[in-house]
């Protein structure tokens, strides 16, 4: 048993602190999400040029081949940022989906993804089906033309090209389309936490042959599979959301005088920060667990990934509204960093399944 | 600046080293507890753990000298006193699997408590004379530390000892002293000196249980049990060769011995135990609200066993885990008492019973489920377990101080 980060890990790591730390200022973000545009592309062709775009591809596919651990710390020092730019739509949900596939031309793809030069949204959602994804009614008919609509396609107006979840003769299939192509309407939104996503409705938008990238119970499985990749690297962040609302909130309370002192010096401030830090921690070990078995072979490689997510779910949300309430008015000023926090705690128990969801999924 | 740091061409070098499991040998070592606990441990002492019967202190010097017969009652101890030697894994395997198999906690006062505290500030004389009657449970040990005045505040206490020619003579009352009706020795904090600061002029003397003016009174508990006491000494005459160290460095040794203390906490072992049985009860009563009470919990059970698993991989790489430890003494108990409320939910109308400590007599049962009838009492009895090592109230001033830095 070794639960030790590598030193090539640790290395990584303070790579990503660096980097957020000299180039991804809160202020500078928030201008952005105050723009017009959803993220700065500025930032994502540094991510490609220090290699972090191509970080967890497969060796075949050019990549690094690295694995739930280097992506899990990756999205922990995000989380700690508030990082908006889409890594998780177009690497982790687009990317890794088409290099764990059979596409033929995904290569070229991921070439133009790890350059930065391309993004890919995944859509995997529609209206009223809830957290099922399995159940689709956007088809693929004969004529190989797809109808239907998808809902919070991440990032899905910045998309080059649109992984769709469809039927094929009522069975399920996922297919590779043009954003550009005919019949595709697209419609954005930004998120709570500063990023955006679209409603996307195909109307007889036709698309190759080849583009139906895979289908039946190998479909299911590979969807099934980066989700619950999705759902790591966003409790990852999320992970890094309670560590740095925790170490927010000391240095805050330590600089905040009231009745003549640090507010630091009450007990009961104390307490709940203990507590904040006690969580924190629990959702690290989960952490833990989640990745390191997501990459065994085994029936249940997804149940820690469900308790991780049950469990930050409920304890992140809990822990970055302790931080506002310790705050005090600071808190709950849009200007301060901290309840951006809230904001990305509740977006992230919101996607890919909330607590109650995984805590069923963990247990059944 | 970020972009100084070279980034690492890892696909050559790096394979993931990061592994939960057990290594060849430490599963070996398991599987030989596992041995242990099917064939040796002493079948009266399973059967009434197993049935919620209160042990006797037969019961239990049966459980220690089975324990000492195998070599294993030196379990945390250095091989040189004649321990085991065993590494922070191997601890936490005995531990975890003895708490799996549902055995009584053992008894820390001798081996875990006094003897590191012996070997590390006391002479040879009394390294010879007590630790091995320790190892082989020939001597039963108890604490006294707190006072009725002194609690978490243990630094306040006000027994005192003064010394007259070659004896120190003690008078006070130590209390919430657990299972002095059996002991034979008493370890005890008591002041030598009250001209300084409060933790100054404190000192650790070994008094025998059997020394003239020494008075044990039961206190009960409200689960009905007689687990712990006061302890009255009114003109006790200590030998001054029974004093550990230097007079008036109490404190210190106090403080190595709460250090000590820390490991297996958490109870994860126990816990999963009671959680496996809770599992199955409430698999069979379709009450959606308890089943997500019981999933949570497993959730947090889970991070817990994790946790402490970091804890010990820190420590095995030569770390020293310090106040993050104290997450297991509050995350640990505030489990086994949760798990106990859930017991006494899932008894329904039945948590009213109260068979007393000694169980319902085999041949005349109140109706309903058989865990029922115990719940009420480990719900009660495991109340003291937020209080006792340093309240986990405690434990959070702890943390705040040391790791947050407030």
């Amino acid at each position: 048993m070794d639960l030790n980060y590598s030193e090539e890990q640790v290395m990584l790591r303070e790579q990503i602190q660096k980097f957020c730390e000299t180039e991804y200022d809160f202020y500078k973000r928030e201008a952005v999400v105050k723009s017009s545009e959803d993220f700065d592309p500025k930032v994502w062709q540094l991510f490609a040029d220090q290699g972090w775009l191509s970080m967890p591809f497969s060796e075949d596919s050019g990549g690094f081949g690295f694995g739930s651990i280097e992506l899990s710390i990756l999205f922990e020092e995000f989380g700690k940022s508030l990082v908006i730019e889409p890594y998780l739509a177009t690497i982790v949900l687009s990317g890794l989906l088409l290099d764990k596939s059979p596409y033929a031309d995904k290569n070229k793809l991921i070439d133009q993804i790890c350059a930065g030069q391309i993004h890919i949204s995944l859509a995997y959602a529609e209206v009223d089906k809830g957290y099922d994804y399995l159940s689709v009614n956007t088809t693929l008919n004969d004529e190989f033309c797809l109808n239907g609509t998808k809902t919070l396609v991440l990032n899905g107006a910045n998309a080059n090209k649109i992984i769709v979840t469809c039927s094929k003769n009522d069975q399920f299939g996922i297919a590779i389309v043009d954003a550009d192509a005919e019949g595709v309407s697209i419609n954005s939104f930004t998120t709570i936490d500063g990023q955006s996503c679209a409603e996307i409705s195909f109307e007889n938008t036709k698309i190759d042959e080849s583009g139906l990238i895979v289908t039946g119970s190998d479909a299911k499985n590979l969807l099934n599979e980066v989700i619950n990749l999705a759902t790591l690297c966003v409790s990852s962040e999320a992970v890094g959301c309670m560590e740095s609302c925790y170490l927010k909130t000391v240095e805050y309370t330590k600089g905040r005088e009231q009745f003549g002192q640090p507010i630091s010096n009450f007990q009961v401030l104390q307490h709940r920060m203990v507590d904040m830090f006690v969580e924190s921690e629990l959702s690290k070990s989960l952490l833990f667990k989640a990745m390191l078995e997501i990459d065994l072979d085994s029936n249940e490689k997804f149940k820690h990934v469900s308790a991780l997510k049950a469990h930050i779910g409920k304890y992140g949300k809990l822990s970055a509204q302790d931080a506002v309430q310790l705050h005090g008015g600071m808190g709950v000023s849009d200007e301060m960093m901290i309840g951006h926090y809230l904001k990305k705690m509740v977006a992230i128990d919101a996607l890919f399944g909330n607590a109650d969801y995984h805590l069923k999924k963990f247990s059944s | 600046m970020y972009n100084e740091v070279l980034f690492y061409q890892s696909k050559y070098i790096l394979k993931e080293i990061m592994n939960i499991n057990f290594s060849k040998d430490d599963i070996a070592f398991r599987d030989e507890i596992r041995e242990w606990l099917a064939n040796d441990y002493p079948k009266h002492v399973k059967d009434k753990t197993d049935n919620g019967i209160a042990l006797t202190k037969d019961d239990l010097t049966d459980y220690h000298k089975a324990l000492s017969k195998k070599g294993w009652m030196g379990y945390n101890w250095p091989v040189e006193y004649g321990g085991t030697g065993w590494s922070a894994t191997q601890l936490y395997i005995f531990n975890k699997e003895f708490g799996l198999a549902g055995c009584p906690p053992l008894l820390a006062f001798g081996v875990s408590m006094v003897a590191p505290v012996i070997w590390t500030f006391g002479n040879e004389e009394q390294k010879e004379r007590f630790l091995p009657d320790i190892l082989e449970f020939n001597t039963w040990w108890c604490q006294g530390y707190s006072e009725p005045g002194s609690g978490s505040d243990l630094a306040s206490l006000k027994t005192k000892a003064v010394l007259e020619n070659d004896h120190y003579i003690v008078n006070g009352a130590k209390t919430w002293t657990t299972l002095a009706q059996n002991a034979d020795w008493i370890f005890c904090l008591v002041r030598t000196d009250n001209s300084g600061i409060k933790q100054e002029g404190i000192s650790f003397l070994l008094i025998d249980m059997n020394t003239p003016g020494i008075e044990v009174k039961p206190i009960i508990t409200i689960d009905g049990e007689h687990e712990v006491n006061s302890v009255f000494f009114s003109d006790v005459k200590v030998p001054v060769e029974n004093l550990v160290g230097e007079e008036g460095k109490g404190w210190t040794y106090a403080k190595f011995l709460l250090a000590h203390e820390r490991f297996g906490i958490a109870s994860v072992g126990a816990s999963m135990r009671q959680l496996n049985k809770l599992k199955e009860i409430v698999s069979k009563l379709s009450n959606s609200e308890l089943q997500k009470k019981v999933n949570e919990l497993e959730v947090s059970l889970s991070a817990l066993e994790i946790t402490e698993l970091r804890l010990l991989s820190a420590l095995e790489n030569g770390g020293h885990p310090g106040a993050e430890s104290s997450i297991l003494k509050i995350k640990g108990t505030e489990m086994q008492q949760h798990l106990s409320e859930l017991f006494v939910e899932a008894s329904g109308e039945y948590a009213v019973m109260y068979p007393g400590p000694h169980g319902y007599n085999s041949n005349d049962k109140p109706a309903g489920p058989d865990f029922a009838a115990n719940s009420l009492s480990a719900f009660l009895n495991l109340r003291k377990t937020s209080i006792y090592g340093g309240s986990n109230e405690i434990q959070k001033n702890i943390i705040s101080k040391y790791v947050l830095g407030v």
